[in-house]
């Protein structure tokens, strides 16, 4: 063989190498980037005009980032995933000292939540960052312990992931902590835990969810949010108006849609936040059911290549790492699009690739990129060899 | 489970969330996509954004100054209008407000902002019943509540709290604001205008598949902008926006005065001639110190009021036989000069305007009518026939040439232009008032300016505050700078003698045998005491070898002996002349500019050629020139300075009695007086002191903020201030005393300094007279200044005769009441 398997590869050159790149990953992401920049123009360009202002200014600030995320994903897939290994530990520690800072006179708060970072030209949100950290660090000791999983290591992944979980739900965000909640039991479903121990957790999270009512530590705004969910008629009109106006821009999308800025939920400005959390109603109402298939299908074959990614990962660290990304885009895909389409309360998860927001993106790029660089570097015997 | 099999159940597991994703939209948009497209069409909003109300204005004393009222206007939403019904809407919108269709058609073309348009701002109640019960024939139509600013003012500190309207492209690029918004444009309703914005509501409306309005969905209360609270006193403004009316109309009815005197004494034989002549001799006879001319212009001014009858009879004479004389010359109903006038000529017919200088026009002839000139003159190619009375001189400029007539601006050349005042507290750089006149109501741009009201206003700037826009060259109020200069360096002009030694400076004579005379080498002054030899004419050699004479204003009589404190008290221009030489002498060369710049240094340090740094726009720095500029204007080019030549000893002269290339606002010669008498500390003056919310609770807080502070000994602060009190109240010599002769009580605590900037120098042709900017600084109370007032009249001639009697009213008001405000008079004649 040419290279040896721990060298650092260049990504996208040679067509013949074993190590050549997961053409249909790539495809597959430019084009929901591509199909999330159109919906954010069509979502915000009307609203815009209607005020005077440049119509592509949203278009232009979310591509800027979609470019910057397009070179994250390329140096990240060029970084084989054993030499992040030594930094994992260090990196979960920073993503840990981030959120502390959000909580400090330096995190900027947006409406009642405190989730950004200022950074002077760009703010920046440290909950994305933990999210891959933990994805690292849970694989970290996960492929380190030996199955089936001892109730120890199952201890010290509760811990791991409930210090983060619990900063982020102080911000206050609900969604991101579900987030974490998933991606734990996938992750630990992967490295070998029995069914009991899964119940058990499960069980702690309903109490514990429960716990968090009867404290009354969750906020007014997330239990009316929960509990429009449930009883729409009966929840105040501003909490269940999202969502409702939502509904009647996807259902009344049809088979094939309104057509592209002829949506007149989306023109009109029905849909509050469009273009962060409610980026999927501008699919479901100018393209239809047809258009809603073709981006659900989209991400159905990202989250297939990276299943199948780590079936072939070459270590028991980097087949943890990929099953951990891929449970994060499947779990913000499914609460997103649910949300939207009223089988999931309103969260404000953001879609992946598709929904404006500069750190998101460029984060997910990221986590994608690591997912890739395990693909460069799989365990070819397992896989179809390359010819020649 | 083996890992194969546990990675099948995940994906089986997100294949199967995908799957339900996927089950849903299936039922929502292709089984009950009825259900949801009636809804989307039943739901439909149409969301209009709705103004905020500005913030209000207060004065420090919860005066309201700017306000702002609710008022209902008809807006269309062009989204909720088919095509076909416009015309429609249009016809009967026309009909409604009375105007043509063709233009109401034209706005919804062109002016529609996000597809709304106003088509009618402020309608009364019947208008509103209107609409609302005749719905159906104005479709799309909507009323909404918009606010409307109102200025409860008037006139009162329009300059501070300036005016409104739509943006401009500068405007657009702030983040916040879109071309529908309106914008703060000048004064605080520009520098506070983020603050005074708020931010915009909406209201929601219902509206069916034929888009028509069924009813009021939801409305968010736009947020009112936060109020101010300014530093200004309402009364004290309006005590000094009278003065300065009436400072002004009283400077230009003296200067119609001396051109009756003129042109009288030029019509031989004229029984207004004689009368005219008579009282000039008697007023010359009584007063000598009257006389300020500077060069060889026949003497002018008639206008101590220490001198009895006959003048006001006379004065009312000149006029109106001027008047009768002369139908072209330039006089308003109040019997005044106007400085700048719009003139309209009609194409071919004869116009009479005074005063043309053929500058900007080609005479083509000239021939004698009726003692006048009539001439004939063409601008471009059109021809005029204009009288032509080139006595008073005066310049034409041609603005706008129409199809059947020509615009022209004549400027008088003598006609006083404009009063200008501060009022600080020293204490803390508050503003207590500040205007310009002529002024401006702020509400004429919210009902809307016709172009005939531009016009005439923009014709005499009265959208600028020249307070702080406003550069003059500060005169003989700034001798306070080398005044404190000499306490504080011990830096004294040379002796030149007390008594009838000629002051010859380094001029040279020659000994009877031709050899030159060993020069004569006076000694320099050593205390503030010593006397000086303020003669009337200063000749002078600079170390270049030229010899120069200067003439002090009071020529040819001179002041007599005095110290430097006599020389503030009677404004001596040969002290500091001669102080400023001696500096020259010493230390000027080309390569030691930090030494030779000792006045520009203490000049600086006041303020002097710095911007302030008031919260107010458009604020001009001023000049404090040195060698160094002055050679970068010379190698730019810029015309400001000689062609030829280097920076020579005679601009320091200039520089130290306030003339020459030196430039001052109204608003930073009160700045630095007051620093000169609050101890030395240069405050930054301020307009606001409070940002609340509508409620009245404080948000932000401006407290007084220092610029520096300047070293100066508390006994040289002590001695200018005897000495500024002494302008006001020494009988013997007092450029002010004149003008605070009727002050009433408490005179005693009133300190100041007068100033007569030279604006055109009198040449040698009889045709033209000296043009002076009056200027005078007030102090009170002196021993505890708590006021400095800032007085410029334009042209408006000597600081004593005019500018200091507008202080003198300001002044009344503040140490002894409104009711102890006197009538204007005009002063004595000095500098």
């Amino acid at each position: 063989m040419a290279y040896a398997t721990t060298d650092r590869v260049p990504v996208f050159i040679d067509r013949d190498s074993p190590l050549r790149p997961d053409l249909v990953l790539v495809v597959t992401y430019l084009l929901i980037s591509a199909i999330g920049l159109l919906m954010v123009y069509s979502a915000t360009a009307p609203g815009l005009e209607a005020r005077g202002l440049d119509p592509t200014r949203d278009l232009k600030e979310q591509a800027i980032f979609v470019v910057i995320g397009f070179v994250v994903f390329g140096i990240v897939s060029s970084i084989d995933l054993t030499e992040i290994r030594g930094f994992v530990g260090p990196v979960y520690v920073i993503s840990i000292g981030l959120l502390v800072l959000v909580m400090t006179p330096l995190g900027d708060s947006a409406g009642i939540a405190q989730r950004w970072i200022d950074l002077g030209i760009v703010q920046f949100q440290p909950s994305e960052v933990a999210k891959i950290a933990v994805v690292l660090m849970l694989a970290s000791i996960l492929s380190m312990a030996t199955t089936p999983l001892s109730w120890q290591t199952v201890a010290r992944a509760l811990v791991i992931v409930g210090v983060p979980a619990a900063l982020i739900f102080l911000q206050p965000d609900l969604g991101t902590m579900l987030v974490f909640a998933f991606v734990m039991l996938v992750m630990l479903f992967a490295g070998g835990s029995t069914l009991r121990q899964l119940g058990f957790i499960a069980l702690a999270t309903i109490i514990g969810t429960v716990g968090l009512f009867q404290l009354n530590l969750i906020k007014d705004y997330q239990v009316t949010r929960l509990t429009a969910f449930i009883d729409p008629e009966g929840a105040s009109l501003d909490a269940v108006y999202n969502q409702v106006q939502s509904e009647i821009a996807i259902g009344s999308g049809g088979l094939l849609g309104k057509g592209l800025f002829e949506g007149s939920q989306t023109n009109l400005q029905f849909v509050p936040v469009q273009a962060s959390d409610f980026i999927f109603t501008a699919v479901g109402e100018q393209f239809g059911f047809v258009g809603s298939l073709i981006v659900l299908g989209l991400f159905g074959l990202l989250l297939f290549r990276l299943l199948l990614t780590a079936l072939n990962a070459r270590s028991r660290f980097s087949f943890l790492v990929v099953t951990g990304i891929a449970a994060m885009f499947a779990f913000h895909v499914f609460v997103n699009i649910g949300m939207t389409v009223r089988v999931m309360p309103v969260t404000g998860l953001p879609l992946p690739f598709m929904s404006s927001g500069g750190t998101f993106f460029v984060m997910m790029s990221a986590a994608l990129g690591l997912a890739h660089s395990a693909w460069i570097r799989r365990n070819t015997t397992l896989a179809e060899r390359p010819p020649g | 489970m083996n890992t194969s099999l546990r990675l099948g159940v995940i994906g089986a597991v997100f294949f199967a969330l995908l799957a339900l994703l996927t089950l849903r939209l299936w039922t929502m948009q292709v089984t009950e996509v009825q259900a949801y497209e009636e809804r989307a069409e039943r739901n439909q909003v149409r969301v209009v954004p709705t103004p905020a109300p500005r913030g209000d204005i207060f004065d420090r004393n919860g005066v309201k100054l700017a306000g702002t009222r609710s008022a209902l206007a008809a807006i269309i939403d062009l989204a909720l209008i088919d095509g076909s019904d416009r015309e429609l809407l249009a016809r009967n919108l026309a009909a409604f407000l009375d105007v043509p269709a063709s233009g109401i058609i034209e706005s919804m073309e062109n002016d529609a902002q996000g597809g709304l348009l106003t088509v009618a701002r402020d309608l009364d109640d019947d208008q509103v019943t209107f609409l609302v019960e005749h719905r159906e024939q104005f479709p799309g139509v909507s009323i909404i509540p918009q606010p409307v600013r109102t200025y409860p003012g008037g006139e009162t500190a329009a300059h501070i709290i300036g005016y409104i309207g739509r943006p401009n492209e500068e405007d657009l690029e702030r983040d916040d604001v879109g071309p529908s918004d309106v914008v703060g444009k000048a004064g605080v309703e520009r520098s506070y205008d983020a603050m005074l914005r708020g931010s915009e509501g909406i209201i929601q409306y219902q509206v069916d598949a034929k888009r028509k309005v069924l009813s009021l969905a939801g409305e968010q209360a736009p947020a009112a902008g936060q109020s101010l609270v300014l530093t200004i006193d309402a009364k004290l403004q309006q005590q000094l926006q009278d003065s300065l009316r009436d400072g002004l109309i009283l400077a230009r009815r003296l200067e119609m005065e001396e051109r009756a005197v003129e042109r009288a004494s030029q019509s031989i034989g004229s029984r207004m001639a004689e009368a005219l002549a008579a009282a000039r001799a008697e007023a010359a006879e009584r007063d000598a110190e009257v006389d300020e001319s500077t060069t060889s212009t026949a003497p002018i001014g008639v206008d101590d009021d220490d001198v009895e009858s006959p003048e006001p009879e006379a004065t009312v004479d000149a006029v109106e036989v001027l008047a009768s004389l002369y139908p072209g010359l330039p006089i308003d109903d109040q019997g005044v000069c106007v400085p700048v006038e719009r003139v309209e000529v009609l194409r071919g017919e004869t116009s009479a305007i005074s005063g043309i200088e053929p500058r900007f026009v080609r005479v083509e002839s000239i021939t004698e009518v009726d003692g006048e000139l009539e001439a004939v003159v063409s601008i471009g190619l059109e021809r005029f026939t204009v009288r032509v009375n080139t006595s008073f001189g005066g310049t034409l400029q041609v603005l706008d040439i129409t199809d059947d007539r020509v615009i022209l601006h004549h400027r008088d050349r003598w006609c006083p232009v404009r009063s200008v005042g501060v009022i600080t507290d020293p204490r803390d750089g508050s503003v207590l008032a500040m205007s310009s006149y002529p002024t401006y109501d702020p509400s004429v741009f919210v009902d809307g300016l016709s172009s005939e009201q531009w016009a005439s206003l923009s014709t005499a700037s009265a959208f600028q505050n020249f307070a702080v826009q406003g550069l003059y060259a500060p005169a003989s109020t700034y001798k306070t700078v080398p005044y404190i200069l000499a306490l504080e360096e011990n830096y004294y002009p040379l002796d030149r003698g007390v008594g009838d030694v000629e002051i010859g400076g380094g001029t040279t004579d020659t000994n009877a045998d031709g050899s030159p005379a060993e020069p004569d080498v006076p000694l320099p002054l050593t205390s503030d005491t010593d006397p000086y030899n303020c003669s009337s004419e200063f000749k002078f050699t600079l170390n270049d070898g030229t010899v120069q004479t200067k003439r002090d204003w009071k020529w040819p009589s001179g002041h007599g002996p005095l110290d430097l404190h006599g020389a503030l008290q009677a404004s001596c221009d040969l002290y500091f002349w001669d102080l400023a030489l001696r500096l020259w002498n010493e230390r000027g060369d080309d390569s030691g500019i930090d030494k030779e710049n000792l006045v520009q240094a203490y000049s600086r340090a006041f303020g002097f050629g710095e911007l302030t740094g008031i919260d107010l726009p458009f604020e001009r720095a001023g000049l404090v020139p040195d060698r160094a500029w002055f050679r970068a204007e010379q190698q730019a080019e810029t015309g400001r300075v000689r062609p030829e030549g280097g920076w020579v000893g005679g601009d320091l002269m200039d520089l130290a009695v306030g003339q020459g290339a030196m430039l001052s606002t109204p608003l930073q010669l009160a700045n630095g007086f007051a620093a000169m008498v609050n101890g030395g500390t240069l405050w930054q003056p301020r307009v606001v002191q409070q940002v609340i919310d509508s409620s009245g609770g404080v948000i932000d807080e401006f407290p007084r903020k220092s610029l520096g502070t300047i070293d100066i000994s508390r006994r040289t602060v002590e001695l200018l201030k005897v000495d500024l009190q002494q302008v006001v109240n020494n009988a013997e010599r007092g450029t002010a005393r004149a003008a605070f002769a009727d002050f009433g009580p408490n005179v005693e605590l009133i300190g100041g300094k007068t100033g007569t900037g030279e604006v055109i120098k009198a040449d040698k042709s009889e045709r033209f007279r000296q043009v002076d900017n009056a200027f005078f600084v007030g102090i009170a109370p002196i021993n505890n200044p708590r006021y400095v007032v800032s007085i410029v009249v334009e042209r408006g001639g000597s600081g004593g005769r005019v500018a200091a009697p507008v202080a003198r009213q300001v002044l009344q008001y503040l140490i002894n009441g409104p009711d102890a405000v006197t009538e204007l008079s005009p002063g004595s004649d000095a500098d």
